[in-house]
């Protein structure tokens, strides 16, 4: 802060005989004036959401229910029951697949269940990606190297994490590690955690998004999409308790990729169960017998 | 703006066979003899050029020409000799680089800082293939790969012959059509049609060459006519090695001594490459012992080319981690080599991240380098995908490994 701006502050400051609300306006008037001067991010009030850079995920219900996408230089969560198909792990994929398209993607692969011929069939570049795997599928050594090629310039990271995660010892500062080089780099930083998030993650995260089966989406007998509830539980970036509803839906079985294209956006009517959670948007997604057992 | 250099000189082979018969210098020499005589010629002497031997000529034929020419073998390995060292000569002065039998391209592109003005580094790139040849050469330069080659042709040997940018139409409109490097029909036809000289070339269009040579044909015609071809100078790789050794007295085999040699060596090699604008595509480290044999030694393929302190120190960097010397090290030397020049790389604006590709492909071989070459893959989708849903992809190396380390 400027000579200039400290000196306008105090001065009104000592002045004890203004009423609450010309302070306030006097307040504002400075914090105004500093901002002006210095960026809108140097002064704020306490009440309002961290102003950030964001990612769209291309999806509007999914950005409507996060702040206007996936936040530059923090740590999103995605986390869901564990040990129930919750869509956050394709959901993941499926966010990862579209920003493949754009940028190159590191994805951290503990859980072990990376198809790349599911991805492919979300319409990811699969050229544009690298499939980390640590030794052993150990979260530190993984979180290091996540950080690695974080801070060397890879724009988007997505870890899925495996149902044992947090298990282990000492992972904790690599994940304080990795939140530097995001916060560094401005990357997108998005995990898939099993819920509840392990301690130090659920600090570290700016965004955590649970996730909650509703149905499943059924033709002709068959699975064809998982119907899945969003809630926001943590968000420094405003919009705490958002909800919506999204449809994950399968792409068709045994589809080559490049017939398939990218995952269709479509807005259906409100079902009446999910009236009162929000408006339902569709990402396609893996034949039945693909799902994974969790996530 | 392209400025190529076309130096043009006598063949290599005729050059050696010179070297080696200093005698028949100014006689009709023909080189290419081989069992019964049944190789065409490679090279003839300008005595031997003047009756009217020429290259690819039966050698039968040219000896009924020229009776009274020395016939000589093509010595290999003294034209290999003579190239090295014409190529090393050319490389410290010009980066890029093309070597031919009788001919030399480079690109001149750019600035020298030792050089300033285009005619200063022409007559210095000249210079230096003088060194490396024992001959002068012709030599052009133009704004275009067959406008130097036709500036070199009109110039003399110590001469260098510049055709100014822009004036590359009017320098080839005198010029006959018979030197235009297209199909001999071609040529044929257009002395047929009363085209005798480029400038008359160059005066139709594109679209009426095209009508009576077909379309490319006609269009390259028309290029090589008002001088706008854009081939390339193709650099060959330098056959160089460049390295530095290092002694550490009293010997050693602490980690941290090896690092700090082996980075220092780096920043001095660095330096190096950078000052020719150069980039290698290989690097290895040798771990000497007392009496100098290799205590322990490894190359490695950088992820792209380093050209830079920093760049090698991230390869040398998984070498030292590699190497376990088993005695005291007395020496350290780092060689780099298939050196070829540092060009940029496009970027894509709109793709986040294109910028630092490079960054993340070295981070990417640190991390296999301390993890394991399987640790980071990039899946691939195969050709045929069969029943299996497992089948319908494949992981590959994202960085191929390094050679194993060899005693």
């Amino acid at each position: 802060m400027s000579e200039a701006g400290t000196d306008v502050l105090s001065g009104w400051w000592m002045r004890e005989d203004m009423s609450p609300q010309l302070s306030r306006a006097a307040l504002e008037d400075v914090v105004g004036r500093l901002q002006r001067r210095h960026g809108h991010a140097a002064v704020r009030f306490g009440g309002d959401p961290m102003p950030a850079e964001v990612w769209s995920t291309g999806v509007p219900v999914l950005d409507g229910v996060l702040p206007g996408g996936l936040p530059c230089g923090r740590i999103a969560v995605l986390a869901g029951a564990r040990g129930r198909a919750t869509g956050r792990l394709t959901l993941l994929q499926a966010l990862a697949a579209r920003a493949s398209r754009s940028m190159e993607v590191a994805y951290l692969d503990l859980a072990g269940t990376l198809d790349p011929g599911f991805l492919a069939d979300l319409g990811a570049d699969l050229g544009a990606c690298y499939v980390v795997r640590p030794p052993g599928g150990r979260l530190g050594p993984g979180l290091a190297m996540a950080r690695t090629l974080v801070a060397a310039g890879v724009p988007w990271l997505a870890v899925a994490l495996g149902g044992g995660a947090g298990r282990e010892r000492g992972w904790e500062h690599a994940l304080s590690a990795l939140v530097g080089a995001v916060e560094a780099r401005g990357a997108v930083a998005c995990v898939s955690a099993p819920s509840p998030p392990p301690a130090a993650l659920a600090y570290a995260s700016s965004l955590t998004v649970a996730c909650a089966p509703l149905d499943w989406q059924l033709a002709h007998g068959d699975v064809i999409g998982l119907r899945v509830r969003l809630r926001v539980v943590k968000s420094k970036l405003g919009g705490v308790d958002n909800e919506g509803a999204l449809l994950l839906r399968y792409p068709r079985p045994q589809a080559p990729a490049e017939v398939v294209g990218l995952p269709a956006v479509v807005e259906e009517p409100l079902a009446p169960a999910a009236a009162a959670v929000a408006p339902v948007a569709t990402v396609t997604l893996p034949e039945p017998a693909a799902l994974p057992a969790t996530g | 703006m392209a400025r190529i250099l076309c130096a043009h000189f006598e063949h290599l082979g005729l050059l050696a066979a010179w070297r080696r018969h200093p005698e028949l210098r100014n006689e009709p020499v023909i080189v290419g003899s081989g069992p019964l005589l049944q190789l065409p010629v490679v090279a003839a002497s300008a005595a031997a050029r003047a009756v009217g031997v020429c290259a690819g000529m039966p050698l039968r034929q040219a000896q009924q020409l020229c009776p009274r020419a020395v016939i000589l073998d093509l010595d290999v390995e003294a034209v290999a000799e003579l190239r090295a060292a014409a190529l090393d000569g050319l490389c410290a002065v010009v980066p890029s680089v093309e070597m031919g039998d009788e001919l030399a391209y480079a690109d001149l592109g750019g600035c020298h800082a030792q050089h300033p003005g285009e005619a200063a580094w022409a007559a210095a790139a000249a210079r230096a293939l003088t060194r490396g040849l024992g001959e002068a050469p012709a030599v052009g330069v133009a704004g275009s790969r067959f406008t130097a080659w036709m500036a070199a042709r009109v110039s003399s040997p110590r001469h260098v012959r510049r055709v100014r940018p822009g004036e590359e139409a009017a320098f080839l409109a005198p010029l006959p059509t018979g030197l235009l490097p297209v199909d001999a029909a071609v040529v044929a036809r257009l002395g047929a049609l009363g085209l005798d000289c480029l400038g008359a070339v160059a005066a139709l269009s594109p679209a009426d060459l095209g009508r009576q040579f077909g379309g490319d044909a006609g269009l390259a015609v028309h290029r090589y006519a008002r001088g706008e071809d854009e081939a390339p100078v193709t650099p060959a790789t330098a056959p160089r090695t460049l390295v530095e050794r290092l002694v550490i007295e009293g010997g050693g085999a602490d980690r941290e001594l090896l690092s700090r040699c082996a980075q220092r060596a780096c920043a001095v090699l660095g330096g190096r490459l950078r000052e020719r604008g150069l980039a290698a595509g290989r690097v290895g480290l040798v771990l000497e012992g007392e009496g100098g044999p290799p205590l322990a030694a490894g190359t490695r393929v950088p992820p792209a080319p380093a050209g830079s302190a920093a760049e090698l120190w991230a390869a040398v960097l998984g070498l030292l981690g590699a190497l376990e010397p088993g005695a005291p090290v007395a020496g350290l030397r780092l060689e780099v080599d298939e050196l070829a020049t540092a060009s940029g790389r496009q970027v894509e604006l709109w793709r986040r991240g294109d910028a630092e590709r490079d960054a993340v492909a070295h981070a990417v071989a640190r991390l296999q380098d301390r993890f394991g070459a399987a640790t980071v893959v990039r899946p691939r989708l195969t050709v045929d995908p069969g029943d299996l849903p497992e089948r319908r992809f494949a992981w590959e190396l994202v960085i191929p490994a390094p050679q194993a380390a060899r005693p």
